[in-house]
């Protein structure tokens, strides 16, 4: 059991590794390099989390030499473990599904290279999951920016440097923001590592001293991670950088990236400010309303695109502000709901990426809605995924969307002057979303004699396989809700 | 476990049978085909009425989607009988539409979805709670979508996606009811007499009528009443014949179930009776019968004529219910099991007319009594079940309801009710028995050119045969009420 406490700090040592090996690595090497170490990161995650389940405490792991406060620390409860298994599952799945595509659309010499970032990546959302301290925290989503920025732009076509570039500023932003807020925070409590912070910050509440800068940090922070997780109105760059990337770097981008940043603002409010600090500022209630109009106008301006890929990315706009709402109901449950919600979402969006890449590859690679009829025949595979993704988003029982809303919902009712608003932006987001993605089921299952009718479509088993397990994921998470919720519950308490 | 495989049995199979039915792309032998569907159906039958026979009234719990909310199957008496209806009209219009679909493309698609569905809603007779039966409810909508738009017209997928925006529109209005219940009530199981727990809704009366208000309206689009009927007339016309009498006999009398279980064994009848809610549904429900009448009376599209009928019959079942007396509520039933026979009858009938002479008009119809005697004959018959005339089923339910409201004692409403039903009944009168009249007096038709008038198009057997039961069972439910009234009389002294 000794030997399972090491196993988050080895993920992140490994990750980091075979991102420097990988690029003195051909093409091919890298991406079974990549396959490995993320199946070998799987199964630590789910070592640790067993650890964790079992033992039901939290472990802090010192790294290197020196002790609390000096030196650096990693910590992990359930929900950190469970989350980094996930996140795996998730990226391993979102690769093979868009193996294909890498490989026409990445030249040759550079397909290392994308193996190097995605590791980089993967080492940096770990960081993000493990780490207790602040500056680390900072140091990797910076490391987080560059790589997802170099997934952006490795298709190198002039969409996609564009994309990039309106990534790279709105996420520098973001960061500069987050580092104000961070300063700010250093300056006032004298500390880096989460839980010290914390110990002062509540004594400068119970104080009053400080009140204005600690408001301020809190801001920053907060408004930093918003902006990197594209919380409406910092949505800009979203569309482009999910529409037109290739669609493993879509996939994962929209599932994990954001969700890094997520889960980073939800440690901060537990363990750095403290939530009962958070719950009485008006923060939340700026969250809250953002995430409330986010939900609205995202599905809005998924309705008028008429790029399947670029009506999922808005989509994601939609899904995000389910997450802010759910922080801005500053309770517990809502909690949950919003740390369920980000699974949901991560297992959903990926889903429906990989399936509209399906769509669209046997429709001469066109996203348009036009193109799209009948492509539910032509690659069945495909057709279903999409569906059962579309019916999940929309909330029908059984699948994972599902327990999000009533989990959202369940959290609002009863609450004073919040439960309201939050039921009628869930109405509508609901009907919102019905209509665009029935419309573009009803779209791909509507039979027409185009000229890709006739094209051959190689059956291709691994795609199918990819589509399978997430359809799979997907009714698990949707059927089998219970013990998930349990362990994200027992795991914000981990958090405190 | 015995009662879990009663139980599953008659969900499970159909749905499987439909589905490997969908996927077998290389079945193209039509007969083998029909064999199959026809063995499907009849096997449910069997499994349906073994559910009626010997499950007892018993909750079977399959799994918890949440920790609160099971998922689970309870076969009471209100469900079985909802079961009795159901077997009865599927299997008689699967069977026409062996004979109807002949000329229709995609068979097999048709097959197969019309078995899922047939699955479904073996499933939403049984469920035992909210959650269970709105998942069915949500399947359901979703399974007969592709039923509605079979031709895949631009007008029917039009109609069909209209069908599908309100249904999701309705269904999730009453989701928001499961928010609420399951915090101020007992449990979602469905218990005769409701579930509400009277500490908790002490000061919450009013919002909770909210809320019944707005579960009571959105199932209620299921059921096409006024203000959200509009995709009843859409969606009936556009379906092949058999789907029409499937969605108008079965589907839109999923909506009356689920309002009938939120009323009486959830909220409980208590709790509305004399408030705002059920005066508001007294009078949609009144608007409703004599509207869709007078839109009927105005129609000369035969299908869509009937569709409009039946968005004012329900209404005369919904005002039954809205009486919460139980003489009405026995009326309701009554009226639901006979219009269930007569409206599938009757949309078979104008089946058998459009596929045998093409004509679609009312107008048109003259002397087609001559051609299809036993059609007609069947048309004639189910006609006056639906106005009202001794000894048919439509009798025995308006005397029912009339005598119910009369009972209820409510201002106004008791005599508002028996008047406006008798109005409507003479415009029913008013819009179906022209068919009849021109059908069999066709006057001097002989005379016009272009018409070979006096040949004979009567529908073949498998046409004919299911139109005869439904007719026979028809006239039999209104000859022989009693033992019917015996099976549900233990129900209604349970839930009042």
């Amino acid at each position: 059991m000794e030997m399972l406490r090491n196993f988050p700090c080895f993920s992140l040592i490994l990750s980091m590794g075979a991102a420097i090996v990988s690029s003195g690595l051909s093409g091919k090497l890298a991406r079974r390099l990549n396959t490995v170490l993320l199946m070998i990161i799987t199964l630590l995650s789910a070592g640790t989390l067993y650890l964790t389940f079992t033992t039901d405490t939290f472990y802090v792991y010192k790294m290197g030499r020196f002790s609390a406060p000096w030196g650096n620390e990693i910590r992990f409860g359930n929900l950190e473990a469970f989350m980094a298994l996930f996140f795996c599952i998730v990226m391993l799945l979102s690769i093979w599904g868009g193996k294909k595509h890498l490989k026409k659309e990445i030249s040759d010499f550079k397909e290392n290279l994308y193996y190097v970032l995605l590791n980089l990546l993967l080492s940096s959302l770990l960081a993000l999951i493990y780490t207790n301290d602040l500056f680390t925290a900072y140091v990797f989503v910076e490391i987080n920016t560059i790589a997802a920025c170099g997934l952006i732009m490795i298709r190198e076509n002039g969409h996609t440097l564009e994309a990039a570039t309106r990534y790279m500023l709105m996420s520098l932003i973001g960061s500069g923001l987050l580092l104000f807020g961070l300063c700010i925070l250093y300056d006032i409590t004298g500390h880096l590592l989460m839980s010290n912070i914390k110990e002062q910050v509540s004594i400068l509440t119970e104080t009053g001293e400080y009140q204005l800068p600690l408001t301020v940090a809190i801001l920053f922070i907060g408004v930093g991670l918003a902006v990197k997780s594209a919380l409406f109105p910092f949505h800009a760059w979203l569309p482009d950088a999910y529409g037109y990337s290739t669609v493993s770097s879509a996939a994962i981008l929209s599932s994990l990236v954001s969700k890094g940043y997520i889960f980073l603002l939800i440690k901060v409010f537990y363990r750095v400010i403290g939530f009962e600090v958070i719950r009485q500022s008006e923060f939340i209630n700026v969250l809250f309303i953002f995430g409330l109009t986010g939900m609205i106008f995202g599905s809005l301006s998924a309705i008028q695109e008429n790029d399947i890929r670029r009506m999922i990315a808005f989509s994601s706009v939609a899904q995000i502000g389910y997450i802010y709402m759910g922080f801005g109901l500053g309770t517990e449950i809502g909690m949950v709901a919003s740390v369920y919600h980000i699974l949901s979402h991560a297992a959903t969006k990926s889903m429906l990426f990989i399936a509209a890449v399906g769509l669209t590859d046997v429709s001469g690679q066109s996203k348009k809605f036009i193109d799209l009829t009948g492509a539910g025949y032509r690659n069945v595979a495909a057709g279903l995924t999409f569906t059962v993704g579309s019916l999940s988003m929309v909330g029908v029982p059984l699948f994972s969307g599902f327990i999000s809303k009533i989990l959202f919902a369940q959290a609002c009712v009863g609450h004073a002057y919040k439960m309201l608003p939050t039921l009628i932006c869930l109405a509508i987001s609901t009907i919102l979303n019905a209509i665009y993605f029935m419309k573009t089921v009803v779209r791909i299952y509507t039979p027409v004699k185009s000229e890709y009718a006739s094209l051959p479509w190689k059956k291709d088993i691994g795609y199918g396989v990819v589509c399978i397990l997430f359809i799979v994921m997907n009714v698990l998470l949707g059927m089998n809700s219970e013990p998930i919720v349990e362990l994200i519950r027992s795991g914000i308490q981990m958090f405190g | 476990m015995r009662e879990t495989i009663i139980a599953l049995l008659p969900i499970l199979l159909p749905v499987f049978m439909g589905t490997i039915l969908l996927f077998l792309k290389r079945l193209k032998e039509r007969k083998v085909i029909l064999f199959y569907t026809g063995t499907g159906l009849l096997l449910t039958g069997v499994l349906a009425w073994n559910v009626i026979l010997n499950a007892k009234d018993q909750q079977v719990t399959l799994f918890w989607l949440t920790e609160q909310i099971p998922v689970m199957l309870k076969p009471d008496v209100l469900g079985k009988v909802f079961l009795m209806v159901v077997t009865v009209v599927w299997i008689c219009t699967g069977f026409f539409s062996f004979s109807y679909m002949k000329h229709e493309k995609n068979e097999r698609r048709y097959y197969g979805f019309f078995l899922i569905t047939f699955g479904i809603l073996m499933g939403l007779g049984q469920s035992g709670n909210l959650v269970t039966m709105y998942a069915f409810f949500e399947f359901m909508t979703l399974a007969a979508f592709p039923l509605v738009i079979h031709n895949q017209s631009r007008e029917a997928v039009m109609a069909g996606l209209k069908y599908l925006i309100y249904s999701f529109f309705g269904a999730y209005m009453a989701l928001f009811g499961l928010f609420f219940l399951c915090r101020y009530a007992d449990t979602i199981t469905f218990t005769p007499g409701g579930t509400l727990n009277a500490e908790l809704i002490a000061d919450h009366g009013q919002m909770l009528l909210i809320i019944a208000g707005l579960m009571i309206l959105g199932f209620s689009v299921k059921a096409g009443m006024f203000p959200l009927h509009a995709w009843l007339p859409a969606a009936h016309p556009v379906a092949p014949a058999p789907a029409s009498a499937a969605l108008s006999g079965i589907i839109v009398k999923g909506g009356v179930f689920a309002i009938l279980r939120v009323i009486f064994y959830l909220f409980g009848a208590d709790f509305l009776r004399g408030t705002w809610v059920q005066t508001v549904f007294l009078v949609l429900s009144l608007l409703t019968v004599f509207m869709g009448s007078m839109l009927a009376f105005g129609e000369d599209i035969l299908k869509k004529r009937l569709a409009y009928s039946t968005v004012s019959q329900l209404s005369y079942i919904l005002f039954g219910i809205a009486l919460l007396e139980p003489t009405a509520v026995c009326g309701s039933l009554l009226h639901l099991m006979g219009h269930a026979l007569i409206k599938s009858t009757l949309f078979l009938c104008a089946g058998a007319v459009i596929c045998r002479s093409g004509f679609t008009r009312v107008s048109e119809l003259r002397g087609i009594g001559k051609r299809m005697p036993v059609t007609i004959w069947c048309f004639t018959i189910a006609s006056l079940g639906l106005i009202g005339i001794p000894p048919t089923s439509g009798f025995i339910s308006k005397w029912y309801l009339a005598t119910g409201a009369l009972d209820s004692g409510i201002a106004v409403f008791q005599y508002a009710g028996p008047v406006i039903l008798i109005i409507s009944a003479l415009l029913t009168a008013g819009y179906l028995l022209p068919v009849t009249l021109k059908g069999f007096f066709p006057g001097e038709l002989q005379q016009e050119a272009g018409h070979d008038t006096w040949k004979k198009c009567e529908g073949d057997r498998l046409m004919l045969i299911p139109l005869v039961i439904l007719t026979a069972l028809s006239v039999l439910l209104g000859m022989f009420p009693n033992s019917m009234l015996n099976y549900i009389d233990g129900m209604l002294s349970g839930i009042m």
